[in-house]
């Protein structure tokens, strides 16, 4: 389902190159929840970019699906990415100006995968999957981080992605919710989708099949 | 329902009130002074135009000694002739003072209820005048103080006084404000006292086809004035107007013309403010353009949402915009009606305006934004996402390295002075939005100043005090020995002068050109010279011209012939000299005795003279003009008219206001835009700044330290614009000296900046910039540790 070969990611920086990855060759079959995690600086996050198409490898080539991701375009990278990966961050990213609904209906409007009346109905359900249907009127400044997270994660699947990637998705919540939300994942695991978690609290993602180390720029493990 | 990222468009807005504020009043500032512009134009341009054409004008007014209405009948059959009319002028006096005259000029109606051409219409009072009654022009009650019901003394050539009842006033759309010319018009009877002796008899034609041809106006009234002519009476000139001209046209313009150019230009600066505002607001919103697209959006779809907010912002800048613009464009048309001597009538509401003012209130903001938005929406995900979004590292060039070098001043006015200067694009605009501001404004009073420099020159150049007119000549040795009694007067001398024709290259006299000769030796007339020389004892067919002779014939210089036609004559001149003289009418300056050859005039008898006073005030003027007029009247002298030369400048020097108007307007616009790009560039640069202020904040600097950093910053903008502002001011005002100059005086003013100008605008930018500083300072000050350092 992904596949990595030889991708390898320089940074040109005023301090001389950097490079984040060197030479990595990976594959996550479907369905698969893998973890990846390694110290500050290892890559890992640059790892997940790759796979999101938030950035391109110097050398080497990614696939998604059978989709040879570098060789988008910039709007179609971004139409794909809206349909075929969902993302979560750290910091939870909601856009603070739209309800938690309407963060969850923003990328079905994006990509136009679900009729306009039914996407509210279908941003209900995936926050009432993720336990926060009630927050659904409210700001997410109203919302504890636990929450916020949850309503991201919702969001991530608007568009039913075959893939989620989650990078440090619990980096701000505490180790109750970080708990939680981790299950959450391997719930989403079990259901069929490839999730692909960077975090750095290695023993925290007890489901997964799989944990991929990183060390400066390369597979370690 | 509304889709989530609409409703994102819309709450954005909302999010930021003070800065949506701020760009709404930006772009209604612009689309009030282009509302206003248009508005004015729509409102005024109708009336104008209908207004000189209404009157039905004469096409030509020919000066005769007389006619009769048999006369009138045959020059109505003469081919091209619509319509004729006799209309006897009566060049008067009217005493508005105990010794204080001023001119006149009465046109005697037949019919008042059936005008044929030039017309004129009541305005208040009696309709028509009983027998001993004037009506004056309206713009002619200030200059004739007299209200309706009072009565007026007019000295009509001859010498006699007739006190008439002024009995109400007429609207007369085709004169010029009375006000303006200090004269008084004014309209009588038939059977009026006033006749009686001294009449300038007028047929006046309408032609029949081809109204606004000259050429075929002129020929026109070449086959009447033969036909009067054959008729036994003599024409003594033809005048023929600028076909469809009002006689302020060349005034309106100027209007036109500064008005639309103010307009513009605070539109497109408004405009550059407003795509400085998207790009800081762009640049806020970049994470989250980010995050957009990191979940499927398009660099289409995030373009749309931006430019859906520009497009509501432009919406609501329309709903204060529109009215304020009509507002002003209505007062200002009404003011320019004013001063035109026009009504502004009922007329149905000028959609179009509403439809092009609309549509480029929306699209012009929607095109100037379009840049840095589809910039800010190509932003991949890695960088809107990263970490290290804001401006590159200071220190990475040049000039940046030479601001770290200054260690000499206090450290928080080091950060500012070099927080300054990290968005040198920022800066620039709004630097440059604060200096065309200032620019303007100075210029404003730069030519305030060449206007009234160049009015003031000119005068000085003409070192007499008087123009004495007489109804009759007298001998020139009895007028310099009475003169020579009077203690008040210092000098005189008697300068023959003519009307003349000027004789184009196929022969055919045409516009009138006033001849006036003078002793070369003569010290009252020193005008400068743009070509050639002044006049020399020896000259005989020697001439110098003026900038309005220039005017009128583009082709002649220092070296050709000039040929005018006079008594019947042509005489040939040669152009010796060209000067420069605020005037905008022809004048052709010839050796006296030239003068007295070419029209038989008697080198003994004279009706005009100079007069230089011992002292040069208004008192003194006034006095002088007294004792003249007591002492001729008392030796059976007949004063046709004294003119004070502070009237005359006065006069010329009231124009000013109208033009200082426009450009006040004009700069307390482009300023009030200037200021708002200026607080909208500090309070973004205080958003970008949270992080830092939280900083400073942490490590003990107090919110008084934090907002007189924002305010430094301000004042060091505005100080920065006042350098540029200085550099554009000096090509600004050459260009409005020069063409307001040309549109009034056929010459540009002289160059002139005014050295004060510079310093009030330093003052009034320092203020304004304290003022624009205060809201972002304010908010500076506000922001708590916590809040700042956890600003994304």
């Amino acid at each position: 389902m992904i596949r990595l070969q030889g991708v390898t990611k320089t940074y040109q920086t005023p301090a001389g190159d950097f490079p984040a990855l060197r030479g990595i060759d990976l594959e996550i079959p479907a369905g698969q929840l893998v973890a990846v995690v390694g110290r500050s600086g290892s890559g890992k996050s640059t790892l997940l970019n790759m796979v999101a198409g938030i950035d391109r490898p110097s050398a080497g080539s990614v696939a998604v699906g059978g989709t040879p991701i570098q060789q988008l375009g910039h709007d179609r990278l971004a139409a794909w990415r809206g349909r075929t990966v969902g993302i979560v961050f750290q910091f939870f990213q909601l856009l603070p100006t739209l309800t938690v609904a309407e963060n969850v209906m923003l990328p079905m409007d994006f990509c136009g995968t679900v009729p306009a009346r039914e996407r509210r109905k279908r941003a209900l359900d995936l926050l009432t999957r993720v336990e926060v249907a009630e927050q659904a009127d409210k700001l997410p400044s109203a919302l504890s981080g636990g929450q916020q997270q949850r309503v991201a994660i919702a969001r991530s699947l608007a568009n039913d992605p075959p893939v989620i990637l989650a990078d440090e998705p619990t980096g701000n919540l505490d180790s109750t919710t970080s708990e939680a939300i981790f299950r959450l994942f391997g719930d989403l695991a079990r259901d069929g989708k490839t999730v692909v978690i960077v975090t750095h609290e290695r023993e925290a993602v007890s489901g997964a099949v799989r944990t991929v180390t990183l060390a400066d720029g390369r597979v370690a493990s | 329902m509304m889709a989530p990222r609409w409703r994102k468009a819309i709450r954005d807005i909302g999010e930021r009130p003070g800065r949506s504020l701020l760009a709404v009043i930006a772009m209604a500032a612009g689309v009030s002074a282009l509302g206003a512009m248009v508005f004015k134009y729509a409102i005024l341009h109708p009336v104008l135009s209908n207004m000189y054409s209404d009157t039905r004008p004469a096409s030509a007014t020919l000066f005769t000694d007389g006619a009769d209405d048999a006369l009138l009948d045959s020059v109505r059959t003469v081919a091209g002739v619509a319509d004729a009319e006799y209309r006897p002028m009566i060049l008067a006096r009217a005493r508005v003072g105990a010794d204080e005259w001023v001119p006149a000029i009465l046109y005697v109606i037949r019919d008042f209820d059936h005008q044929r051409m030039d017309t004129f219409r009541p305005n208040d009072g009696a309709w028509p005048p009983a027998k001993g009654d004037v009506l004056l022009e309206r713009s002619a009650v200030s200059v004739a103080r007299a209200r309706n019901g009072e009565s007026l003394t007019l000295r009509t050539p001859g010498g006699d006084d007739h006190p008439l009842r002024v009995a109400g006033t007429v609207h007369a759309p085709g004169l010029a404000p009375a006000w303006m010319e200090h004269v008084v018009y004014g309209f009588v009877p038939w059977d009026s006292p006033v006749r009686g002796g001294g009449e300038t008899a007028q047929v006046r034609i309408v032609v029949a086809d081809h109204p606004l041809d000259e050429g075929y106006i002129r020929e026109t009234a070449d086959r009447v004035k033969a036909l009067i002519e054959r008729g036994g009476h003599a024409v003594t000139r033809v005048d023929v107007p600028a076909p469809g001209r009002h006689p302020h046209a060349a005034q309106m313009d100027t209007f036109m013309y500064l008005v639309g150019a103010f307009g513009i230009l605070s539109f497109l600066l408004s405009a550059v403010l407003v795509a400085s505002m998207i790009h800081g607001l762009l640049t806020e919103q970049l994470r989250q353009v980010g995050i957009m697209k990191a979940i499927g959006a398009t660099t289409r779809q995030i373009a749309g949402i931006y430019l859906g907010q520009v497009a509501l912002l432009a919406a609501a800048s329309l709903l204060v915009g529109v009215p304020l613009g009509l507002l002003v464009g209505r007062s200002y048309a009404r003011f320019s009606a004013g001063i035109l001597n026009a009504n502004i009538t009922r007329t149905p509401f000028p959609l179009w305006a509403l439809v092009l003012i609309v549509v480029t209130g929306v699209v012009v903001p929607l095109l100037v934004a379009l840049v840095p938005v589809f910039r800010a929406s190509r932003i991949t995900v890695r960088e809107a996402l990263s970490d290290d979004l804001g401006p590159r590292p200071f220190g990475s060039s040049r000039f940046e390295r030479m601001l770290a070098g200054i260690t000499w001043l206090p450290r928080p006015l080091m950060l500012s002075l070099r927080t300054t200067f990290l968005r040198r694009g920022r800066l620039a605009l709004t630097v440059g939005n604060l200096a065309v501001g200032g620019a303007v404004f100075i210029a404003a009073l730069n030519v305030a100043g060449a206007w009234n420099r160049s009015v003031v020159q000119d005068f000085a150049n003409r070192r007499y005090d008087l123009t004495v007119r007489l109804a009759e000549r007298q001998s020139v040795d009895e007028l310099g020995a009475a003169l020579a009694t009077l203690p008040s007067v210092a000098h005189a001398e008697f300068w023959p002068g003519a009307t003349a024709y000027l004789v184009g290259a196929n022969g055919v006299a045409g516009s009138p050109v006033p001849l006036l000769g003078l002793d070369p030796g003569s010290k009252l007339l020193a005008l400068p010279l743009t070509a050639g020389r002044w006049l020399r004892p020896g000259d005989s067919t020697g001439v110098v011209v003026n900038a309005g002779m220039l005017a009128l014939t583009p082709s002649l210089g220092v070296g050709d012939t000039l040929r005018l036609r006079l008594e019947g004559r042509t005489i040939s001149f040669a152009v010796v000299g060209a000067v420069k003289e605020m005037a905008p009418m022809p004048v052709v300056y010839a050796p006296a005795g030239a003068v007295l050859e070419a029209t038989g005039q008697s080198r003994d008898l004279s009706r005009v003279i100079r007069v230089v006073t011992r002292e040069h005030t208004e008192a003194a003027q006034l006095a002088a003009a007294g004792e003249i007029e007591r002492k001729f009247e008392t030796i059976g002298f007949e004063v046709a008219g004294i003119q004070r030369m502070l009237d005359v400048r006065k006069g010329i020097l009231d124009h000013l206001v109208i033009i200082l108007t426009i450009l006040t307007m004009a700069a307390t616009i482009v300023v009030f835009v200037g200021g708002l790009a200026l607080t909208s560039t500090l309070t973004i640069n205080v958003v970008q700044r949270t992080r830092e202020i939280g900083i400073l904040s942490a490590i003990g600097a107090t919110p008084r330290t934090i907002s007189g950093h924002v305010w430094f910053e301000g004042v060091l903008i505005g100080v920065l614009s006042w350098f540029v502002a200085i550099l554009l001011a000096a090509p600004v005002s050459w260009v409005l000296e020069s063409v307001t100059g040309r549109m009034f005086f056929k010459a540009p003013l002289d160059f002139y900046m005014s050295p004060g100008a510079a310093g009030i605008w330093l003052v009034l930018v320092v203020v304004l910039a304290s003022l624009s500083s205060f809201y972002p300072a304010w908010r500076a000050a506000r922001l708590t540790v916590r809040e700042a350092i956890s600003h994304a």
